[in-house]
Parts: structure tokens; sequence; C-alpha cells
């Protein structure tokens, strides 16, 4: 086995055997649980930025494996994935520090960091897939390791929602099933190829590929949470905050655009699904999902639904990237995937802090939060303002190449869809921002579990995550034209995509 | 060196800004804040010819500098923050919320220069926004009902212009295929890009129906900040304008004859609604809606008849240095006047700025509506028989809006100490008198038209006397003047829907 062979699994082991390790440790071994979380976390961290240096300078890696004649096992860290598996391993990191001091004293942590682990294990392997099996395999995984972290509270909602979270992603891992397997029967499974590999057999027939595209997309479009299969996503929110956060910002959303963007990019090609007439109906999808997440976002006063219903629309942003024909369009799909990612953690976090040291959980009990805690505040104002796509914060970024993406592709329609969702997003973000900074503190917090000391508004393991997603999100906006910003990564990824393209 | 000092006049304010929430700095960054445009000014004023700064790894690639248009706009930016800042410092001297006010002061400041530096759409966007979310904490300091009101439509307009100027750029920049403004003036816009950043930045121009939030925000604002945003900071929004559209390379017959009606429209409204005005910050606020209405003009002018942009661009440029001008040092006035009551020498000291902005011999506004008024009689007919009469029309009406001013000013009771104010409000307002002439080389011509500024303040003022000795009183709007059935229709629907609601629960 070369190091080109082994770096993807190395990648894959770091957080699959800690996880492994953790199931069996018993509950009040504290210290090395965390120790062995971090250990993974840090070292799955070393191994992604040598893959990235390694990628960058046009290094192949990959590892495959023959389960069956016909079936095969395989990982391939392109630029592609690396997106996704970067923005995981980063995230899993902070999540990780930030879940150590969230879940303090609570019971089955063992349970919880074990399946933390595993989620995160699905997500990268899902991220490495090489094909559409190896792709199922780990989004199925997925769904069963995120299970158990949404009903972790036990409680009868939290029971209720972890149904409806399973009853939708099951039913879509069926349908993205029936996909595949229309597809083998077809074409086979090769591995996934830059430009597609169906648009080398032009022989196939038109309508049952068409068929088969819808399939797959409803299968991942389950856990991208297109409407109308995004039913599952607000009810999933009775889960502790670290998991929202992952869940919302990294895990399973994400799957599903990535899922998305392999099934466009790599499976049909982008040029041959836009000769099929398969993008714009995409296109049209996902404009409906941005406008109705944030129009329903508008009603929510629980937080954490707010930004579930933001997340509802924010991730349909990639989607449409994706279904926009051309270089820029893709290239703003998918920076919005990493920009979404830490915009998105950054607020949960910050949910989670509002909860946990006051036990704020209503957008209406947030009144003066600004004052007793201005640094969770400030980040979750920086992130709320990427989010409704103000400058100089990654959101920007992102919707000014979506917009010139769908321009450039000629749907002007695409700034009319921007206007309108970034028009709401300020209408159910800012109304927080003015309660957080601007309105009086109640006498009396609902329930503060954690006392101010000084600088130190809460622990300082819940404070330390948000703040420094909160600078990347500004970073990633500032410093969008250096050469390790996601941004510049995205070029890249476009670059190796569009084979054929010529403007 | 310069590109040292540039980087210092968007950075200074900042840091100040960052200052403050430390204890232990709070009171040298209090000390130093009203300084903080200092840099921005000394790079204003220095002599170099055009300034480039270019960063192509901020943002999508920026570029900062100074060209003719900025120079200008720099200048009178730089000075009334400066003027406002060093008032400010008297006027907040017993505020409880004075650390807040100050850091949304310099960052809406910092926003504010930035504007003027920026020469390409993505650092404009940037500094446009930051000066415009960073103005909500002006405009809701005091905290009073009035205060949150104001706050709320402005942020609602606001945000309005913000997306649409946006959707505006992106078009645009699509269309040049760049983001540099010195490209996007090379290469002819989309008419729809162009109508969104007419209306995207027409709401801080206060272009007719998005001017709303106008006379709610100016009036609740302390005095200082009413000063910059009526002063300098509706001027963003023009200068945007100067920016992004084809002014003097592409003609645009449809939009350019809008503009000049809306611009037509603002300046006789303006002054209509402000003559119903009780509050003197309301008056004023209604008569930067009418003085924007003349720049709105010009620049509707110049999408017409491109032909002409080249007299028409130093035209605007001094009208809206000569309005920054006089319009703060009214704001500033009307704050000694709030305090210290409508005595004769406070009204003499309004009085004078009031002449310059009705375009009284002799002073600035003269000059500003005279060069106005030349190149716009080059128009095609039947504008430039329409301007040429609308223009003296419109000063009549500015001479009677100020007489309302300062009738209403002298019937102010004063009970507090205005002292501290005093020395930055009359300097201010005697270099608001110099500094137009000092500007403008070929004033002398400004002689030669001496009559007919003579006559339209001389009618102004007759009309006013008249009014003052029949007491007339003119019917009572209120502030937001359209907004206010909006409102009440609002209400009224959302009460409807509940009633709705309740009745199918019930």
């Amino acid at each position: 086995m070369t190091v080109n062979e082994a770096l993807p699994l190395a990648v894959l082991a770091s957080s699959f055997l800690p996880g492994l390790f953790i199931f069996a440790l018993p509950e009040q071994r504290v210290i090395l649980r965390s120790a062995l979380n971090l250990l993974g976390a840090v070292s799955k961290l070393i191994f992604v930025i040598l893959l990235l240096d390694g990628v960058a300078g046009g290094e192949q890696y990959g590892f495959r494996h023959t389960v069956l004649p016909g079936i095969e096992l395989v990982f391939k860290a392109d630029a592609l994935a690396l997106l996704f598996v970067t923005l995981s391993t980063v995230l899993w990191l902070f999540t990780t520090v930030y879940a150590i001091g969230y879940l303090e004293d609570s019971p089955h942590r063992s349970r919880f960091f074990g399946f933390f682990s595993l989620c995160v294990t699905a997500t990268v392997g899902l991220a490495m897939a090489g094909n559409l099996y190896t792709f199922f395999v780990f989004y199925e995984l997925l769904t069963l390791s995120t299970f158990p972290l949404v009903v972790h509270r036990g409680t009868p909602q939290a029971m209720r929602g972890g149904m409806v979270y399973l009853a939708y992603t099951l039913a879509g891992g069926a349908v993205l099933l029936t996909g595949i397997v229309w597809l083998h029967a077809l074409a086979g499974t090769p591995e996934f190829a830059h430009g597609g590999y169906l648009s080398a057999q032009a022989a196939l027939h038109p309508t049952q590929l068409s068929i088969a595209f819808l399939l797959l997309i409803i299968g991942v479009g389950v856990k991208a949470a297109i409407v109308p299969l995004h039913g599952w996503l607000p009810q999933a929110m009775v889960a502790p905050a670290p998991v929202s956060a992952l869940l919302h910002a990294v895990a399973v959303v994400k799957a599903g655009a990535f899922g998305v963007a392999r099934i466009v990019y790599e499976v049909y090609g982008v040029e041959y699904a836009q000769a099929l007439g398969l993008l714009a109906p995409l296109a049209i999808a996902a404009a409906i999902t941005i406008v109705w997440g944030s129009f329903r976002a508008l009603f929510q006063d629980d937080l954490k639904k707010r930004l579930a219903y933001s997340t509802v629309s924010q991730v349909s942003y990639i989607v449409l990237g994706v279904a926009l024909f051309g270089p820029v369009g893709t290239i703003g799909g998918l920076v919005h995937l990493v920009h979404q990612g830490i915009m998105k953690i950054t607020l949960f976090f910050c949910a989670g802090n509002y909860a946990e040291t006051l036990g704020l959980h209503k957008v209406s009990d947030l009144d003066g939060a600004g004052r007793r805690m201005p640094l969770t505040s400030i980040a979750f104002s920086i992130a709320a303002f990427g989010m409704i796509g103000v400058a100089p914060t990654a959101g920007y970024v992102s919707k000014w190449y979506l917009g010139e993406g769908g321009l450039a592709a000629g749907m002007d329609w695409v700034v009319a869809v921007l206007w309108t969702s970034s028009l709401l997003n300020a209408a159910y973000f800012l109304p927080i921002l003015y309660r957080l900074w601007f309105r009086p503190a109640p006498a009396v917090w609902p329930a503060e579990h954690i006392p101010a000391r000084g600088w130190r508004e809460t622990e300082w393991l819940l404070l330390l995550p948000p703040l420094v997603t909160a600078a990347a999100v500004l970073v990633a906006g500032l410093a969008a034209e250096t050469d390790w910003s996601p941004l510049a990564w995205a070029k890249l990824i476009a670059d190796r995509e569009y084979l054929h393209w010529s403007p | 060196m310069v590109a040292l000092s540039l980087a210092g006049s968007l950075l200074l304010p900042v840091l100040l800004a960052a200052m403050l929430p430390w204890p232990s700095l709070r009171r040298v960054g209090l000390g130093l804040a009203p300084l903080a445009p200092l840099p921005a000014l000394g790079l204003a004023v220095w002599p170099t010819a055009e300034v480039v700064l270019d960063l192509p790894a901020v943002l999508l690639g920026t570029r900062l500098g100074l060209d003719e248009t900025g120079r200008l706009f720099l200048l009178f930016t730089a000075l009334t923050w400066l003027a406002a800042g060093l008032y400010a410092r008297a006027y907040l001297a017993e505020d409880a919320r004075r650390t807040r006010f100050w850091a949304f002061f310099l960052a809406t400041q910092a926003g504010n220069l930035g504007v003027c530096l920026a020469l390409d759409l993505g650092s404009f966007y940037t500094f446009f926004a930051l000066m415009t979310f960073a103005a909500y904490g002006l405009v809701v300091h005091t905290g009073s009902a009035e205060a949150w009101r104001a706050g709320r439509i402005y942020l609602m307009l606001a945000v309005l212009g913000e997306v649409t100027l946006l959707a505006g750029l992106m078009m645009a920049a699509h269309a040049a295929g760049s983001l540099l403004v010195a490209d996007l003036r090379a290469t002819a816009l989309p008419p729809l890009a162009a109508v969104l950043v007419v209306a995207g930045l027409g709401v801080k121009v206060g272009l007719p129906l998005l001017h709303m939030w106008l006379p709610l925000a100016h009036p609740v604002a302390p005095v200082p900040a009413s000063a910059v945003l009526s002063g300098v900071m509706l001027k963003a929004g023009l200068l945007g304008w100067l920016r992004f559209l084809p002014l003097g390379q592409q003609a645009l017959p449809e939009l350019g004859a809008t503009l000049m009606v809306l611009g037509l429209v603002a300046m006789f409204y303006g002054v209509a609604v402000g003559l119903a005005q009780r509050d003197i910050k309301v008056v004023l606020a209604y008569s930067s809606v009418s003085q924007l209405g003349f720049m709105t003009l010009g620049v509707g002018a110049g999408l017409l008849a491109p032909g002409l942009w080249p007299g028409l661009l130093p035209a605007i440029g001094l009208y809206a240095l000569h309005h920054a001008l006089a319009k703060s040092a009214l704001f500033l006035g009307a704050g000694v006047a709030l305090r210290a009551g409508g005595c004769a020498w406070v009204l003499t000291g309004l009085a004078l700025p009031a002449l310059a902005l009705a375009g009284a011999p002799l002073t600035g506004g003269e000059l500003a509506k005279a060069a106005l008024k030349g190149a716009l009689a080059g128009l095609p007919p039947p504008w430039a028989e329409l301007t040429h009469l609308a223009l003296p029309l419109a000063a009549v009406g500015t001479t009677l809006l100020m007489a309302r001013l300062l009738w209403l000013a002298s019937r102010l009771q004063g009970n507090a100490g205005a002292t501290g104010l005093v020395p930055s409000w009359l300097v201010w307002t005697a270099l608001g008198l110099v500094l137009p002439w000092a500007m403008t080389p070929g004033s002398s011509a400004a002689w030669a038209s001496l009559t007919s500024a003579l006559w339209p303040i001389l009618a102004g003022i007759a009309l006013a006397m008249i009014a003052v000795r029949l007491r007339l009183s003119a019917p009572t709007i209120p502030p937001g003047d359209l907004l206010v059935p909006l409102e009440r229709t609002w209400l009224g629907l959302m009460r409807l829907r509940q009633a709705r609601v309740a009745s199918f629960e019930g």
C-alpha cells in the first residue's frame, strides 16, 4: 500500500477508531474520552492538510477494494471531495470542543461521542466515495449514526422528531438505491469521472436517464431538504445544540447537497445534464426552496426552528449553484458549501450558548442578551449578516458568485430569487439582532445556569468555538481572493469539472 | 506614503471604535474620537495626482483611491464629520450612553469615508453597508418610542435599498466583466441594471416615495448625527450614482427623464410638506429632500443628454459640497437653538446658511445654482424651458421654507446651556460661507447673475412676510407624510388578519 492509498484510509480511521474505543469507555472516564476525541480530530486535520497540499499540486489519492465482482468500494480524495472533507474535519474539531463543554455532566456521553465519531466518519467517507455504490453505503451509515444523536435526550418529543427523521431519510435512501440500481443496469457503476461517466456513453436512453436522475436527486434531496422533502429538518431540532450544529452545517444537509454536486458533475456531467434538460428544473426546485424556507423562517419564534428553516433555504443556494450551467455558478454553489457551513455552525453554537447559559430558547426571550453575552452576540451578529449576504462576510462572496453565475447561465431570474431571499433573510435575522443589542434585558434571566465572571460570559469551551468560526466568516469574505480561501479551492474544482468548457 | 494615509484614513475610525469597549482604553478612544477624520482630510487636500491602492487579495479584488470626484466628496465628507465630531463632544458630554454613540458614530464614519475612496463595486458596497447599518445605532440613540419607529422604517427602506443596489451591481459587473469602476464606466449598462442602481441608491438620496425614512430618522437622531446624515450620508448615494451610472457615456433617455421628473417633484414636494411641519429638524429634513432633488435633476439630465455631462459633473459636485456645508451648519445651529432658545444671535447664525441654501447672492448656493442652471440650459426642449422656469421657483420655495425654519426657531424657549456647542458651530458656518468660493475658480460669473439670484429670495421673503401678517397657518402633515396612511393600512390589515384567525380559533 502506497502513501497515496493510505492517506484517505487514515482520514477515515482517525475518527472511526477513536469512536469504537469511546463506545467501550465507562461513563466517568471524561479525560480519556476527551483526549481520544481531540486526538482523532487533530490527527484527521493533519492528514487532511497533507491531502490538500498534494491535491493542489496535482497528486492523485485513492484506494479501491473489490467487495464482489462488479461491486467495488472506491475512495478518491479529489478536489471536490476535499472541499467537503476539509469542512467536516475543521468543523468537527470545533464541534467536539463545543460538545465537551456542552454535555458536561450529562448522561450517556460515551454513547453520544461514539456515534458522533461514526457520524463524521460517514461524512468523510461519503465525501471521498469514488462511485455511487460507496456513496450509498456511507450515505446510509450517516443516517444510522445520526439517529441516536437526534434522539439523544430520550424525551417523547425527541423520539418523535427522531422517528420523523428516520422515516424521511430511510425512504430517501430507498429511492436513491433504486436510482443507483437502475443506472447500474444501464451503464454499470464505474468510478466518478470529471465531466461525468454517462456522457461518454451517448447511446443510452435519455428518458431512462432522466428518470434515474430524478430518483437520485430525490434520494439525496431528502437530506438536502429540498422542498417538499424538508419536513424532517425542523422536527430534528429537538437534538442537543452541537448535534443541530453538525446536522445543519456539516453532516446531513451537506451530504445531500454534496450528493447533488457529485451526481450532476461526475455521474452525468454538467454539460450532458444540461443537454438532457435536467438542470433548469433542478434550479427551479432550488429557487422555490430558497424562498419558501426563508418565508417559513419569518414565523418561527423558537430560535433553533428559525435557524432550521433558514438552513432549508441556504442549503438550496448550493443546489442552485450546482444547477447553474457554467463555472461561475459552480464556484458560487461549491463555495457556499463551505461558507454556509461556517456561518450556520456559528449561529447554532450561539443558540446553544443562549440556551445553556441563560435558558433562552425563543427569539422573543433574547431581549438584552447582547449586554450579558457580548462575545456570543458579536459572533451571532457576524454570522447573521453573513446569511443576509452583507459584505464583507463570506455570505456576500457566495451570493455574488451565485448571482453572476445565474446571469452567465442566461437565467436572470436568479438575481430576483437572491433579491427576495436576501430581503427575507434580513426580515428574520435583523429582529433578532435588534432584540440582542437594543432591547433592555429582563431583571432576571429564565434559567441562568452559568454565572458571568468578568470577560467569561459562559464556559470557555462554549465560547471559543463560535468566536473562531465567526472570525472565519469574516476572513473567508475579506480574504476571498487569497490562494488558500474556500473561494480559491472552489475555483480549482470548477476548473477541473469543466473540461470542455468554452464560454 | 500616500497609500499609508489612505489606509490610515479608513483604519483610524475603526481602531478608535474598537478601543471603546475596553475600560482601560476608553478614555483615550473617546478623547481622540472627534479627530478621526483628520487623516482622510489630509489625504483630500494633499496635492498629489490620482492615488490608487490595489489590494487584489481583499474581497473580490479591491481598488481604493482618489479621482477628482472622489477627492471632492472626501473633502466635504471628512470636514463635515470633523465638525460634527467636535460638536458631538460637547453635545453628548452629559449623555449616559455616549460610548455607544461614539462607537456607532465612528463605524458610520469609516463606512462613509470608505465610500468616497472605493473604486470597485465590492468595496463600495462593503463601505456603503457598513455606513447604513451602523447609522441605525445613531438613529435610535435616544431610545424614545419615535426613535424606535424611525429606526424600524429606516432599516426597512435601507435593507430594500441595499439588496436592490446589490442586484443592480451584479448585473452591471456581469455586463462589464469586471468589478472596477473604471471598467464599468466604459461599458454599456443594461437598462435594468441602471434602474436597480438608481432605485437602490435612491433610498439614500431620498427620491420621492423612497424618502419616507428621512423626515423620521433625521429629527430623532442626536443633532451631530443628523448633521452628518443629512449633510454627507445622503451624498453617498449620489456618489454611487456618479460612480456606477454610464453618465456622459451612454444615453438612457427614459431613465434620465424619469429621474429628472423625480428630481423636480422632490424639489417642490419637499418644500410643500416641509412648510407644514412644526419641528425645526423635520423642516430641515424635508429641505434635504428638496435639495437632493436639484442634484437628482442634474444626474437625470446627464442620463438624458450625455453630451452635457462635462458641464453637469462639476455643477453637481459644487452643489453637493455647498449643500453638505450649509445643511450641516443648519442642523448644528438647530441644536444650539433647541438648547439656548431662539435669541437674536442664534437666529443670525442660522440665517446665514439658510440664505446660502436658498441661493442668495454672494453665497455658495448662488454659485452652485448658477452652475447647475448653466449646465442645464443645453438640454433639448422642453427640458431646458422647464428647468429654466423650475429652478427659480424652487429657490422661492427654499426661501419660504427657510423663513419657516427661522420663524419656528424664533419661538423656541431655551432651557439648557449651549456654550460648548457654539465654537464649532460658528467656525463651521463661517467655513461654509467661504469654502465654495475658494473651491470655484471662475466665480466672477456669479456676479453677473446677481439679479436673477436676488429676485427669488426677495419674492420668498415677501411671501413669508405676507403669510406672517395674515397669520396664515399651514395645515399639519405628520412627518413621513405618505408613510402614515401606508402604516395605518398595514396595521388595519394585520388587525383584520388577527380577527379572522381569532374567529377561526373561536
